[in-house]
């Protein structure tokens, strides 16, 4: 008998039990739907991490004192000085900003608010990757000659002056005034909508209302990814030894930051493919079950088919292509319900549906390994009955 | 056709062995119809499945259309049921999920006949028992006699060297059975090797040679003087019985 005729035949015996069939093979379907859902969830919501994170710039690192161990923000941790030792040193860093942040009262002529006001220096709109709406951020000029301007988030700027562009206009911040010159572009995220309310002034300026100098930490880019790791530990060598301060300060980075999460969603992927992988491991015991019923109810059928000329490869070839085509038809079952399921997922979530080709692959070729796995034993059986025994069954 | 020597067979239960058939040896010529008689334990069931090759002798010989059995593997042995035996059970045996027609083909596929001519020859198979207008049939919307025919067809259709019938008539009323056996003298006059079980001296006695089995052994290998001609009777008792 030839391989097409086996999966004739063991169609027909599905059709014959349609019911049976599809409720041996839900366990499959719902193994390999949760298997295709998790991998494209996975893979998508890591691609859209990762996309967030580039929004700041995979470049992107920051250097602060070290509180965890003892260490504690002080006056001439971090000064404006070391920004440009730094610069002058170190020569993977392309900008680099000292930060420092503060909560102000803030006023336009619409409105007054407490926000938080950070004192930086021109190149920060480059460090963060800003994008305006109205007007420019401030200019590394402005922030060497002191100058009395302001750049508001979208949403403060709504707060204190109401729709419409408002550069040019007065801001009142802690009593001094400042000049509104640019707007950032409010930013879509997964996350919802960035709602930042945040007010950038230059770090003189800061300096200049609250009479105190300190830099709570640096931020800054190295020219491409891979000179990250190395632009950090420079930096932190030299401000250890300009301060003296050995383990005083921390580095951190996006690179470093994306990696964990690649790891955490590797993690979480590796999980649930466990869950997944058990209910297919239990789908297929389902499957095991049922044909064995099914051959202990088609005994006689074997006997039948032996005394007609079926050898024992012939009746063992049979079940084992009916227990994989109810495999995968479950599979196929679940690859269609997994590829619906992630494409409402991505729909909702707004980011691209990943189901791979090798995916669907790997969940079909899965589907008819568990129908070869379980289906072995129950085939075996029947391939072991003997024909005068099963032809007097009834 | 088949050549039995000294064949033995014994079953061990537990610890005991019993010896269903005790050293038989007969031969059948080709286009012989022979009836094989005796009460239930006299061995004929036995001698049924190793002549039907679903069982090996314990020991023997046993030449099948001029070919020793013994030492053939169990590939080898599906290979002969398939193409040397034709088989018909008392209770037909025929798969209810399979129509007429593709009950009958059921040898063809281990045979290796391509569809298209196993669709000729099923329904030839089907056409030389009278059951051309049944072929699409499912068994359970067919009467015994027609299932029967359907079993003879299927046993016919792979041109068998002998036609095993263990008990054909057994499950059918008594002019049904007479047009079975009809159908069986029809094959025998055309030159077909069968070998006929039966306990009914009636069914036995339209053979030619009738063999009677006792505890395992031979008793007794007699020509039928006067056959019965199951078309004789069936005409005598017109009237009666299943039409079909």
């Amino acid at each position: 008998m030839n391989f097409w005729e086996s999966i004739g035949l063991a169609v027909e015996s599905i059709k014959a039990n349609k019911m049976r069939s599809f409720l041996t093979t839900l366990g499959i379907v719902i193994g390999i739907t949760a298997v295709i859902l998790v991998m494209a969830i996975g893979q998508g919501g890591q691609a859209m991490l990762i996309k967030e994170m580039e929004k700041f710039g995979t470049n992107l690192f920051v250097v602060y004192v070290n509180y965890q161990e003892g260490g504690y923000t002080r006056p001439g941790d971090l000064t404006e000085v070391d920004i440009n030792v730094i610069k002058e040193l170190v020569p993977e860093v392309k900008y680099l900003s000292p930060v420092r942040y503060d909560r102000m009262n803030l006023r336009g002529s619409r409105g007054e608010e407490m926000a938080q006001v950070i004192g930086t220096n021109g190149e920060y709109a480059l460090v963060r990757n800003f994008d305006t709406r109205w007007g420019n951020y401030f200019s590394q000029a402005d922030y060497l000659m002191g100058r009395r301007v302001v750049v508001l988030d979208e949403e403060l700027a709504k707060d204190l002056f109401g729709h419409g562009n408002p550069v040019g206009q007065r801001v009142m911040i802690n009593g001094t005034a400042a000049t509104v010159v640019g707007v950032l572009k409010k930013e879509e995220s997964v996350f919802g909508f960035n709602a930042s309310k945040n007010a950038y002034i230059p770090y003189s300026v800061t300096k200049s209302i609250t009479r105190w100098d300190m830099v709570h930490q640096f931020e800054g880019s190295a020219r491409s990814k891979e000179e990250v790791d190395q632009a950090m530990e420079r930096i932190k060598t030299i401000l250890e030894r300009r301060h003296n301060a050995p383990n005083h300060y921390v580095t951190y980075s996006m690179e470093a930051e994306m990696e964990s999460a690649n790891k955490i969603t590797g993690i979480m992927t590796l999980v649930v493919s466990c869950i997944a992988g058990i209910s297919l491991f239990v789908g297929g015991i389902g499957v095991m079950n049922i044909m064995l019923v099914s051959v202990t109810e088609r005994t006689r059928e074997i006997g039948i088919r032996m005394a007609l000329g079926a050898c024992r490869r012939d009746i063992l070839v049979q079940f084992l292509i009916e227990a994989v085509s109810i495999c995968v038809f479950g599979g196929i079952m679940g690859i269609i319900l997994g590829y619906g399921g992630a494409s409402v997922v991505a729909y909702f979530a707004k980011w691209p549906s990943l189901v791979s080709l090798k995916t669907i692959l790997v969940a079909f070729l899965f589907s008819a390994g568990v129908g070869v796995f379980f289906g072995m034993y129950p085939a075996n059986k029947a391939s072991k009955l003997d024909p005068i025994e099963a032809l007097r069954r009834e | 056709m088949i050549k039995i020597i000294d064949i033995k067979k014994t079953y061990f239960t537990g610890r005991l062995a019993v010896e269903a058939l005790r050293g038989i040896s007969f031969h059948i010529r080709p286009g012989e119809f022979t009836a094989v008689m005796g009460p239930s334990g006299s061995g004929k069931s036995t001698l049924m499945n190793l002549l039907g090759l679903l069982d090996r002798p314990t020991a023997g010989s046993y030449v099948l259309d001029g070919k020793e059995t013994a030492g053939m593997n169990e590939r080898e042995l599906a290979k002969e049921r398939n193409l040397k035996i034709g088989f018909v059970f008392q209770t037909f045996n025929l798969l209810s999920r399979l129509t007429a027609q593709k009950n009958v083909e059921l040898p063809l596929i281990y045979a290796g006949v391509s569809p298209g001519e196993r669709r000729k020859r099923a329904a030839l198979a089907l056409e030389r028992v009278g059951l051309s207008d049944r072929t699409h049939h499912y068994p359970n919307e067919l009467s015994g006699g027609q299932n029967q025919r359907v079993a003879i067809a299927r046993a016919l259709v792979n041109r068998p060297a002998v036609i095993l019938a263990d008990e054909p008539t057994g499950a059918l009323d008594t002019r049904t059975g007479e047009e079975i056996m009809a159908i069986f003298q029809e094959l025998h006059r055309e030159g077909a090797t069968i070998v006929l079980v039966t306990h009914e001296a009636d069914i036995a006695r339209h053979a030619e040679r009738i063999l009677r089995f006792r505890d395992g052994l031979l008793v007794s290998d007699e020509r039928v003087a006067n056959p019965i001609d199951a078309r004789v009777v069936l005409e005598e008792t017109r009237g009666g019985g299943e039409t079909s």
